[in-house]
């Protein structure tokens, strides 16, 4: 540290402020919902680089801390002082702007002829032109369908608004009025940061206040660098699955290693599958970003919680990602549901890390988060309505010395919810049932959270419900350390009725008056073996009715006599099933993942993703299709059975083993 | 009432006179202190029991039941389909990044909470009736599950409390003894998750409440005094001692809003409105910005585990108080706080085994508050063992020799100012003004030390501070009228020309302001005139947030869509620095505040005296020792004037003056600190 350490830590309480002084200025005049109901926006202060050395403890998307604003800046040849330039563009950005309603503005602020910092925001704007209203569908093949593309370009000139900029912007968008006003509040928050960097540097000097930069940084990292050391020297693998890709019935596998060597980690996601034709692609730059390290965040900050919020955190993370893969795709692969792709990758650095370190990490949440929308139609006058209904989550995952928290999850977004009043204030339709689901829980001696059921009666014929992010309808949350699986997701056309039906993965679905039409979210994985779990803690489930008694005698051998515990027959039982079985996995991917990897096992899949990587980008895709359904026919999207279309598993490794050898023929010859 | 001490102020209406006394609490009797302080004070002052015309009473043991969890057992019932409006909450957890962070406990227990058929549609209309069969089984439920209290929460029910009073006096009859809180009599707003917690809030405290007012009014009763009880509430006001009974959640937070009104008061003597009062005590210190003389009230507070959206005196906590810790964490960066040493044992000068060095430490390190002059001398300090532990801690920093000690203490007070100051500056800019108009009101134990650190920090330009910091939230209490708010949903758009949609919102104000006159008429015979204020909370269509445009009697009078539209759109650009002059506004709520006068009190004058140093005290600033002149403050009669460096010590709190600073009495001997222009 260069700076004396008491006048560091009153200026860590400084910059903080101003940024969440900032984020009080945008929050409060925006206009979109996003940012309204789910606080879907961010503010900082980013160093000469573009790398954020200030960031609010508490307001806004946490996420995006070690995002960097440095790629677009460098598109602007020639900065000046009152200049801001906005870009929503992913790939000029370099996974600055990670799908295209993400609006992101930068105003560099000059002292004596040179850049000493750099204000930031961010929103989530309402509509942004595209194939749909607000932007975003996984069908999307192509990012020029999400909308309107803003290339690193200057919003203000020298303190002068770029009109022509505006003008065609707001004709590119549905909602022009809202997005205006939203970057009128962006504008106005980027001031505010400027003008409060301004009197700290009065009152402070510059010198101080750009050295402080780098001591925020190396004290952030070096913080960050003992949590670290806590990951044992050594390799750890893991991958997991994206039930498909929306376009294809094909699950879209991400894998991570990640290397330690005292402290220092290494993340390599080579072996993650092709970039997709459909929205899940995950722009990064190839380089390190805030969702390839998301949960090495959490992981850092839970274990210190006096970390500075600032890129010095992730000093000693490393990445690769390789071009046209899911989590570096080439321009122009389609990004707009680009956070489906990151939690599940998420997800597998956190099954590393615990393969690193039992109980290093919870067992992952439901893994979801679906918006969900109501679209009404008034019948005189035809005038449609488009209402959030709820955002979706299921419960988090278990960990070591706790349970999982029911039907509630911060590990993408943390976003609130929209009370079922505020639906109903605008909608027709009711919301009949938003309830924790029993039994959805992953058992073990720690439960998973519970996922929600949420109901809601349509009010009008010809309603539609829109929902994306729709996962975890094939492969489950895992458990950990013999920890049970949580339940998969379901949608359900008037549930409990004689016309019940599955609908399963809803893009739009059109229902008639009197349908009710019912999400229902995964619950969090177990931790430990469920059978350790104390009865009386199965009993107080049972009682609070996060356990039905049929589920504490089938998941955790709890015997309930009268709604008694038999605390005999559950010892006898106990013991029963003990003896039963050998050690219990670390793992429990449940039946489906365990049925399909009996086909695609991680050496066939890192070979194939290989050899498909030899081919052009173009091709890439429909080849892969074709693979995976001549070694599975049967395979339909988001099938409640994955192990029933697998079928004979020998008879599928050959198929397979026939397409992938025509597959290198192919390449052989050099015809590509 | 606080956990340490109980605080009277006798005042004599003639405005001759305040006496202020101090009793020590009795926790697990908190009534007593009541009766044994009043003993006193009317002994003291050679006064007739009956001669007592008004008591107004505040108490915590509210919110501290709260915080602590000491409700009672009770029971919520809730639309089906919405068992779990406490479990899932609003959804976010507490934090974003710390996995280990656990969510709030609920209020309500999942096995405590019950469903029913009867549910209303958004507009008011009956979706699904109360059906009798379930009430019947229900209230056996209820019997069986042995609560005290039952919360009553449907659907929509901010539209019209019809549905929930019909469940709720069905199950008075079928169950006499359950206090029953129906969330759309106590706060009918939309938003079922806040709504459900204020009429759960209400029902958990209410049996605690109920009997410790019983106790009260024995006791009271018993000492010869009839006078009626008032009780303060959340919103600055006070409430008979019937309305508290009934609506306990009126009364949680109103410690802080007396502090306010206090500083009003004395603000208003001193010549100004524009005040942030600074509230600094053991272990925290709180702060809130009041502009032209009038309480501002917030929608989003949180108590406890829980956010409260009744309108509450909008006061914040910003971290620090005397007792708060300085520490080292593994980088060497010196921090202050969270952490408080508390009252046991407290900071390592009272010497009551506290070996971490506070706050307080660092006052007496910094030669601010003498050793033996603390609390008016009642309680020797260990400067010695102050400036050792904070020596420890200085080594670490790099700091050695004799000074070391003192030097940490330096860095302390910088820290823990700084952070104050930030918290500050948020405040300003989420209220959109600027820091030089306004003056920092100090009391509580430490804000009148720490005051002119803060006010320095912090660009202020002015300090007040009151004759006695100490009791000054008691002195509020009796400054303050009856007051009561009433809310209504209303999403309406307005333009200038009015429309249906002002028509809707009219016909609302008419109503609340009939309910608001005839419960004011209930409140007893004490109550003088009465005015209304109305308040809306307006925002441009789709807008994120909403600004309240609150109008008190006069402009409320004749008011027209157009007037609110010029309003709001003024409003928002003094907030954001842009209007939209052409777009319509839409409300969502309207509030009416009713305001019944009590016989005023007058503060009266100091007494006259002339200050002259009683010695000197050699106190630290900017890493040089300065030579301090020591006055009391019974000595700084109106119009005393002196410059800093200066301490002024008194019983119940020790003024610091910086260099750089003057000091100068008003007629009322508040104390106005000013930055001296160079």
């Amino acid at each position: 540290m260069k700076l004396d350490p008491v006048l560091v830590e009153i200026l860590l309480h400084k910059l903080t402020a101003i940024t969440e002084e900032m984020a009080i200025t945008l929050r409060r005049s925006a206009r979109t919902t996003y940012v309204k109901e789910a606080g879907d926006f961010g503010c900082a202060l980013a160093n000469p680089d573009g790398r954020f050395f200030a960031y609010p403890a508490v307001m806004g998307v946490s996420g995006f801390l070690d995002s960097n604003v440095g790629p677009t800046m460098a598109c602007i040849k020639d900065p000046e002082p009152g200049d801001v330039v906005i870009t929503n563009h992913a790939y000029l950005s370099e996974g600055l702007a990670t799908h295209m309603p993400d609006l992101h503005l930068i105003r560099p602020i000059f002292q004596d002829g040179r850049i000493v910092a750099q204000a930031w925001d961010f929103i989530h704007s309402a509509d942004i032109g595209g194939g749909v209203p607000s932007s975003i569908s996984p069908r999307f093949s192509d990012n020029f369908q999400e909308g309107f593309q803003i290339p690193p370009t200057k919003i203000v000139k020298a303190g002068v608004l770029n009109q022509e900029f505006l003008d065609i912007y707001a004709s590119n968008c549905r909602t022009p009025d809202v997005n205006l006003g939203d970057l009128r509040a962006m504008l106005a928050a980027l001031e505010v940061g400027e003008r409060r960097v301004r009197e700290l540097i009065d009152l402070h000097g510059v010198d101080t206040f750009v050295t402080v930069q780098e001591d925020l940084a190396s004290y952030a990292g070096t913080k960050a660098l003992e949590v670290q050391k806590q990951i044992p020297n050594g390799s750890y693998e893991f991958w997991d699955y994206l039930d498909d890709d929306f376009n294809s019935p094909v699950p879209v596998r991400v894998r991570c290693k990640l290397t330690a060597q005292d402290g220092e980690v290494h993340l390599d996601f080579t072996g993650s599958d092709p970039q997709v034709e459909a929205a899940y692609n995950i722009p990064t730059g190839g380089k390190r970003h805030p969702w390839l390290t998301l949960k090495l965040m959490h992981f850092i900050y839970s274990h210190d919680k006096t970390v500075p919020l600032n890129h010095g955190m992730f000093d000693h993370i490393t990445v690769t990602a390789p071009a046209g893969t899911i989590v570096n795709p080439e321009a122009p692969a389609a990004v707009g549901v680009r956070s489906a792709t990151a939690i599940r990758l998420n997800e597998a650095l956190v099954g590393a890390m615990a393969t690193a370190r039992p109980g290093l990490m919870p067992a992952p949440s439901g893994g979801i988060m679906i918006p969900s929308v109501l679209v009404e139609q008034e019948p005189s006058t035809g005038q449609r309505q488009v209402m959030v209904l709820q955002s979706l989550v299921g419960g988090t995952g278990a960990r070591a010395g706790a349970d999982g928290v029911d039907g509630r999850d911060s590990s993408l977004a943390n976003q609130r919810n929209t009370p079922i009043e505020k639906t109903e204030e605008e909608a027709a339709a009711l919301i009949s049932d938003y309830a924790l689901c029993p039994d959805s829980g992953g058992a073990g001696r720690w439960r998973g959270g519970t996922g929600v059921t949420f109901t809601v009666r349509i009010a009008r014929d010809g309603s539609n419900v829109l929902g994306r992010g729709m996962e975890r309808f094939v492969f489950r949350p895992w458990g950990m350390e013999g920890g049970q699986p949580g339940t998969r997701a379901r949608v359900v056309l008037n549930l409990g009725r004689e016309d019940e039906r599955e609908l399963g993965k809803l893009d739009m679905f059109r229902a008639r008056a009197g349908d009710t039409v019912t999400i229902m979210t995964p619950g969090g994985g177990g931790y430990g073996d469920p059978l350790d779990r104390p009865e009386a803690e199965v009993m107080t489930d049972v009682a609070f009715g996060y356990v039905t008694p049929e589920g504490a005698l089938r998941d955790y051998g709890v015997v309930i006599e009268n709604g008694d515990l038999d605390a005999d027959a559950t010892a006898r039982l106990r013991d029963e099933r003990r003896s039963g079985r050998g050690t219990p996995d670390r793992f429990s991917f449940g039946p489906e993942r365990d049925a399909w990897e009996a086909v695609f096992d991680d050496a066939t899949m890192t070979r194939l993703n290989a050899m498909l990587m030899r081919l052009p980008t173009s091709l890439r895709y429909d080849r892969r299709h074709q693979l995976f359904t001549a070694a599975i026919p049967g395979l339909t999207r988001g099938m409640a059975d994955l192990a029933a279309a697998v079928g004979d598993t020998n008879a599928a490794r050959g198929r397979l083993a026939d397409a992938m050898q025509t597959l290198q023929a192919e390449l052989d010859r050099g015809i590509f | 009432m606080g956990g340490t001490f109980t605080d009277f102020v006798l005042a004599d209406l003639s405005g001759e006179s305040l006496s202020f006394h101090k009793e020590p609490s009795v926790p697990h009797d908190p009534s007593l202190a009541v009766e044994q302080g009043l003993a006193s004070l009317v002994a003291d002052r050679g006064i007739a029991p009956d001669a007592i015309e008004l008591i107004v009473h505040g108490t915590t043991i509210g919110l501290n039941a709260i915080i602590q969890r000491r409700g009672a057992r009770i029971a919520l019932v809730v639309s089906k389909g919405n068992r779990d409006v406490l479990e899932i909450a609003r959804l976010r957890l507490p934090s974003s990044y710390d996995f280990t962070e656990p969510r709030e406990q609920p209020l309500v227990p999942r096995d405590l909470v019950f469903e029913v058929s009867a549910r209303m549609r958004a507009d008011g209309s009956i979706d699904t009736p109360l059906d009798p069969g379930e009430v019947a089984d229900l209230a056996d439920k209820l019997k069986a599950a042995g609560v005290e209290a039952v919360a009553v929460m449907l659907l929509n029910s901010y539209s019209s409390p019809d549905l929930e009073l019909e469940l709720g006096n069905a199950l008075r009859a079928a169950l006499p003894d359950l206090q029953i809180s129906e969330s759309s009599v106590i706060w009918p707003e939309v938003r079922e998750y806040e709504r459900c917690l204020v009429g759960g809030l209400n029902g958990y405290i209410q049996p605690l409440k109920s009997r410790y007012f019983d106790r009260l009014q024995e006791r009271v009763a018993g000492l010869g005094i009839g006078a009626p009880i008032y009780i303060t509430a959340n919103n600055g006001g006070t409430l008979s001692l019937g309305t508290a009974r009934a609506r306990p959640i009126n009364t949680i937070l109103s410690g802080p809003a007396a502090g306010v009104v206090a500083s009003l008061a004395v603000g208003k003597a001193a010549g100004t409105g524009q005040l942030i009062t600074f509230d600094m005590g053991g272990t925290s210190a709180d702060i809130s910005v009041c502009r032209a003389g009038r309480l501002e009230f917030t929608t989003t507070t949180h108590v406890g585990d829980f956010p409260l959206i009744m309108p509450v005196a909008n006061v914040s906590a910003i971290g620090a108080g005397g007792g708060s810790v300085l520490w080292l964490d593994a980088q060497g960066l010196l921090k202050v706080g969270p952490v408080s040493a508390g009252a046991d044992p407290g900071p390592v000068c009272y010497g009551r085994g506290g070996e971490v060095p506070t706050v307080t430490d660092c006052y007496v390190a910094l030669g601010i508050v003498d050793p033996d002059r603390f609390l008016g001398g009642r309680m020797k300090l260990d400067r010695e063992a102050a400036l050792a532990a904070l020596g420890k801690i200085g080594e670490k920093l790099g700091l050695s020799g004799d000074d070391a000690g003192v030097a940490t203490a330096e860095a302390g007070i910088r820290v823990a100012s700084a952070k104050m100051a930030t918290e500050i500056t948020k405040l300003l800019a989420e209220a959109g003004v600027d820091p030089r108009e306004f003056s920092l009101v100090a009391y509580g134990g430490a804000g009148p030390t720490h005051a002119n650190y803060l006010a320095e920090e912090a660009n202020l330009t002015s300090v007040l501070v009151p004759t006695a910091p100490g009791t000054f939230c008691a002195l509020g209490a009796v400054l303050a009228d009856i007051r009561r708010d009433y809310v209504r949903t209303a999403r309406q758009m307005i333009t200038a020309q009015g429309g249906p949609g002002w028509d809707v919102v009219e016909t609302i104000m008419t109503e609340l302001q009939e309910e608001a006159e005839a419960w004011i008429r209930t409140e007893g015979d004490l109550v003088g005139d009465h005015g209304f204020a109305v308040s809306f909370n307006l925002r441009y269509p789709g807008q994120a947030d909403e600004i309240e445009i609150v109008l008190e009697d006069e402009a409320r009078q004749g008011l027209t869509p157009a007037r609110l539209l010029e309003l709001f759109h003024e409003e928002h650009r003094r907030h954001y620095g842009f209007d939209e002059p052409d777009s319509p506004i839409q409300t969502s709520t309207v509030r009416v505040a009713v305001i019944g006068q009590v016989a005023p009190v007058t503060l009266p004058e100091a007494a006259a005296a002339t200050p002259a140093p009683t010695g000197h005290r050699r106190i630290r600033h900017r890493q040089a020792w300065l030579e301090a002149p020591v006055y009391d403050r019974a000595a700084l009669g109106p119009g005393a004037a002196i410059s800093g460096p200066a301490v002024i010590d008194q019983a119940d709190t020790t003024i610091l003056v910086l260099p750089g600073w003057s000091a100068t009495a008003d007629r009322l001997g508040t104390l106005r600190l000013t930055r001296e222009t160079a």
